[in-house]
């Protein structure tokens, strides 16, 4: 099939999408009145005299002559009679209308410009993957306004590239969820709870969710075994259950976590997704990236003598700075469980201590304590796991639930379905026999379907997700509050990285190297000074930072300004500060996008600050990586 | 660096001729050569001649030329220090007020005449002709697909190379591809070492990183060194070393040097006191910060009340400042000498400089505390 123009061999989509947009600046320039579209008035013959004279069949992509009406090729009509009503693009493509390609066809761009500025509700342009979709068409009025209000945005465009950019800021309060994204609570689908387990190394997390599958029923008795007769031969006995957790040959001679391990189970209320995370200094960082997905977590202390004074040393033990920093993740239920039990004789002085200590370190950190649950147990002997305790050393004083019944008291947290997606990538898989890359993580907002283009930051790219997978199995619709693996199509496999964020095409999410953040430095943390050298973790990425300037110091219970320009930040102290990074980062401020406002500064292999982004004061364009991308042979 | 001849006067004029030896000799050159000086270094010129049937020939000439500095730049990527100036030195190639650039080469002996020879200049010519302890130390700085192999010299830490790729995480069926992505990473650091790290300059190698990653290169290294017969690997088996650090980005470096059993092969070097003088600074400032300090305004403040104990300080500022800075600063730092303090001339291409430099350049720590430097704007 002839094409326009050829700039790549696999970027088909991506180029036409470019083309649909520069088609929109040129009508725009010509057409004044917004309202005219609203109105019905639909055929602009002489817009066309913008065109380049050839109009391209949306079926088999032909280019035709202007004096065509039906396609050379495959004798599709070029303008399907409209039906009743209003410029719904939608309404003319009752022939499948894969929207992956332009249509030059002014009425068609009218339409689809209509329905695509307007409210995102009604527009089902790009989500069609051929299915046909039609909404009921009552939003007029808001229509309007927002067109205009989105005229003005689309205005400021240059480039294509531009229109990914400043749409954005006026259409935000018009992204208008489809009812596809909206509907919940259908056959008895259980509501999604990421649940990160952390807690110092050693304290039994690996065991802990190992056992919890096994019980379940998640892994069959056959793979059990299996790993019982390994983990015995390597002399790991002790280690079987953590091993269904532990998948790399690394991990399980060392007998240790290091990234965090993915896992699901159903409880009552929930489909729970375990994030398992390392609990070893070194790998904080990969505990991060877990815990930045978590909704609650599950804190596990080693109950025996000696290891939980060890958890809890300030510079050497992981139970304070993993409580601290899960609680910056914006995590407030907690369910503490005080894990082998068995080895203290289940005493209740030891329990009481625990949750005595540990309490107040919690509730200093900003727990409540009606959301923090004190669970005792044994992972080893299955005491008080999955049903009530059979112990009668437990059981003569502990009267509370069991880990299972804490875990379903959670409270569901609340779900930004109705926002743009956004979904930051934890992992990427790249399957290169297929030519396809899956993206892996947790949909913080909005929602997901096979068809559907998404655009992934920070290269800018427009991809195709082709199917969606949670827990190995394919689902249909993802949500936000899921976890998922999306498989997408029609992008550089390159492009798709760990870090990076998948986002709706029309509200794409800013890059940036020059951030202005409000932080808090946890105790025990070396000073900060100004050209500092930090690490910098905000959702799956990490990067350099330099401190750039210390702005002021400021008291974080009533919000007032202390001191200006401070010299050093100490432990303890809330400051805001300026960090320039070494590459730039995809990122928001906190008050639009809580995921991705959430930063943590380390050093020396220890978590000196965590904080909030509260301004982003240089924007990358995204058109810098766009450039890159169609210079031929640039990666 | 080897010195052939001296002749100079105490803080007074005078000239000395050297020869550089190495590329750290070329770093001390550049410390010493400041604009106003003169040099004079075999070069080579273009030079059009008439010849005798009226054509003009270019020809190159090789002469010897004294020039007055104007500016001096070095290179730190090629190793090439360049002088550029006008020609004093009655010649019959090249006018006199001519402007020339001087390429210092290695092994060609050049004389630096100076108008004033202050006590910093001859430190650091004192330090170049001292021909024990160099650090000489090769750190391959990693983490899970990013690693570094850096240089430590006397004076300057230099990166080799640097090598980045993006490792797949391993969860179930994916973990075939982190294997293959590791090993590729693995070959690729090791073809980087095989060819920046040459066992017979460097006293030893490090391989540092946090978690176990710096185990596995290990391991795969001296694989790879027995199945392909790699010579120079395998008879420095001993001297590879593993230090454990927070993380794979540059300003790790500085745990790497504090690292007890590196610390053992190069305590008595500049890098290695460089590193613990600012991690004093760094504890200092977190124990009691009224007692450290930081940004020309605030030490100098310190040092007149006479609380300097210690004085931290990067070459860049005497190399940047003008004749009066420059000799501000010397003085400072003789002053805080003769108070019975210590002085560290930190140089700015180590990982310690280039923290220091981020800092302002010029740090102190104080006899006493003094906590109305606060108060004062930096």
């Amino acid at each position: 099939m002839p094409r326009k123009v050829n700039y790549g061999l696999d970027y088909d989509d991506d180029y036409d999408d470019d083309n649909d947009y520069d088609d929109y600046d040129i009508d725009y320039d010509v057409e004044d009145n917004a309202f005219s579209v609203v109105t019905g008035n639909l055929h602009k013959p002489n817009q066309e005299a913008t065109r380049s004279g050839i109009w391209r069949c949306s079926i088999c992509t032909y280019d035709n002559d202007q004096s065509m009406t039906a396609c050379d090729i495959c004798g599709v009509l070029r303008n399907p009679l409209p039906s009743s009503g209003i410029s719904n693009g939608n309404d003319l493509k009752t022939a499948p209308f894969k929207f992956d390609v332009p249509s030059p066809d002014d009425i068609v761009t009218n339409g689809l410009r209509s329905s695509k500025m307007g409210p995102k509700g009604t527009s089902s342009s790009y989500h069609e993957g051929g299915v046909e979709y039609t909404l009921p068409m009552d939003e007029i009025k808001p229509r309007s306004l927002a067109y205009s209000l989105d005229s003005a945005s689309i205005n400021d465009r240059g480039g294509y590239s531009n229109s990914y950019g400043t749409g954005k800021a006026a259409s935000q309060g018009q992204y208008k969820p489809e009812k596809w994204m909206l509907h919940e609570a259908e056959d008895g689908l259980l509501s999604q709870l990421n649940l990160a387990i952390v807690g110092h190394v050693d304290s039994g997390k690996s065991t802990l969710s190992g056992r919890l599958l096994h019980l379940l029923g998640q892994i069959s008795q056959k793979d059990m075994h299996k790993h019982e007769k390994e983990a015995k031969l390597q002399g790991k006995g002790s280690f079987a259950y953590a091993w269904a957790l532990d998948e790399s040959p690394e991990e399980r001679e060392r007998g240790i976590t290091m990234t965090v391990a993915v896992a699901y189970f159903d409880t009552k209320r929930y489909r729970v997704v375990v994030l398992d995370s390392p609990g070893h200094k070194d790998f904080v960082p990969n505990m991060i990236s877990g815990a930045t997905q978590a909704d609650a977590a599950l804190l596990v202390i080693d109950a025996s003598n000696g290891s939980f004074e060890a958890g809890m040393d300030g510079s050497k033990g992981q139970t304070k700075e993993h409580a601290q920093l899960i609680r910056s993740f914006g995590v407030d239920q907690l369910i503490v469980a005080v894990n082998k039990m068995d080895v203290v004789q289940y005493s209740k002085d030891r329990f009481d201590l625990i949750k005595q200590q540990l309490g107040t370190f919690l509730r200093s950190s900003g727990f409540r304590d009606s959301s923090v649950l004190w669970i005792p147990l044994s992972a080893m002997e299955n005491q008080n796991l999955v049903t009530a305790p059979s112990d009668i050393r437990l059981l003569s004083w502990y009267k509370g639930p069991y880990l299972l019944d804490a875990i379903d008291s959670l409270q569901p947290p609340t779900r930004n379905v109705s926002k743009p997606l956004v979904m930051p990538i934890c992992d990427v898989i790249k399957s290169p026999s297929m030519g396809q890359v899956s993206a892996c993580g947790k949909l913080e907002a909005g929602a997901l379907r096979s068809g559907v283009k998404v655009l992934v930051m920070p290269s800018g790219d427009v991809g195709t997700v082709r199917s969606l997978e949670r827990d190995t199995r394919p689902c249909a619709i993802a949500r936000a509050g899921d976890n998922v693996a999306v498989v997408l199509q029609g992008i550089d496999t390159s492009h798709v990285i760990s870090g990076g964020v998948l986002c709706h095409p029309d509200f794409p999410i800013t890059i940036a190297k020059h951030l202005e953040l409000k932080v808090l430095v946890l105790d025990g943390a070396s000073p900060i000074l100004i050209g500092s050298q930090l690490e910098f973790h905000i959702h799956h990425a990490k990067e350099v930072a330099r401190v750039e300037k210390m702005v002021s110091l400021f008291d974080p219970k009533t919000g007032k300004v202390m001191k200006k320009a401070p010299r050093c930040l100490l432990a303890k102290q809330s400051a805001v500060i300026e960090v320039v990074l070494q590459g730039p980062v995809c990122a928001e401020e906190f008050s639009s996008c809580k995921a991705l406002g959430r930063v943590s500064l380390r050093a020396l292999g220890r978590t000196l600050a965590v904080g909030i982004v509260t301004r982003v004061i240089e924007k990358e364009p995204i058109a810098f990586f766009k450039s890159k991308y169609f210079v031929f042979f640039s990666k | 660096m080897r010195i052939v001849r001296k002749d100079y006067v105490r803080n007074g004029p005078g000239s000395v001729k050297m020869v550089p030896v190495d590329s750290d000799d070329l770093w001390f050159a550049y410390n010493l050569i400041a604009p106003g000086d003169s040099v004079m270094a075999a070069t080579v010129r273009k030079v059009l001649r008439e010849a005798a049937s009226g054509g003009r020939d270019a020809e190159r000439i090789k002469l010897k030329l004294e020039i007055t500095v104007e500016a001096v730049d070095y290179d730190k990527v090629g190793s090439v220090l360049r002088i550029r100036g006008k020609n004093i030195l009655e010649n019959e190639y090249v006018k006199m007020g001519a402007f020339h650039t001087l390429e210092l080469e290695l092994n060609r002996p050049f004389v630096l005449r100076k108008k004033v020879w202050d006590s910093l200049a001859l430190d650091v010519l004192h330090q170049a002709s001292d021909p024990g302890a160099s650090a000489d130390l090769a750190v391959i700085l990693m983490q899970e697909g990013l690693a570094h192999i850096f240089l430590i010299g006397r004076s300057m830490t230099t990166t080799r190379s640097r090598i980045e790729t993006s490792i797949p995480r391993k969860h179930g069926p994916a973990i075939a591809g982190y294997e293959t992505a590791l090993k590729k990473f693995f070959e690729n650091v090791l073809q980087a070492f095989l060819k920046h790290v040459d066992f017979n300059v460097v006293r030893c190698a490090v391989i540092a990183s946090p978690g176990f990653t710096k185990d596995q290169f290990h391991k795969h290294l001296l694989l790879e060194a027995e199945r392909r017969q790699l010579r120079p690997i395998i008879e420095n088996k001993s001297r590879i070393m593993l230090v454990h650090t927070s993380s794979g980005y540059k300003h790790s470096l500085r745990e790497v040097l504090d690292a007890p059993n590196v610390m053992n092969m190069i305590k008595d070097t500049k890098a290695a006191q460089e590193v613990r003088a600012l991690k004093d600074f760094f504890d200092m400032l977190s124990n009691d910060p009224a007692r450290a300090c930081y940004g020309p305004k605030h030490v100098e403040v310190a040092h007149d009340r006479m609380a300097v104990q210690t004085l931290l300080i990067t070459d860049d500022l005497f190399r940047n400042a003008d004749v009066e800075m420059r000799q501000k600063y010397v003085n400072l730092v003789n002053s805080v000498k003769d108070s019975g303090g210590t002085a560290h001339i930190f140089s700015s291409m180590h990982v310690s400089g280039e923290q220091l430099a981020q800092l302002t350049g010029i740090a102190a720590i104080l006899r006493f505390p003094l906590p109305d430097l606060e108060d004062i704007e930096m």
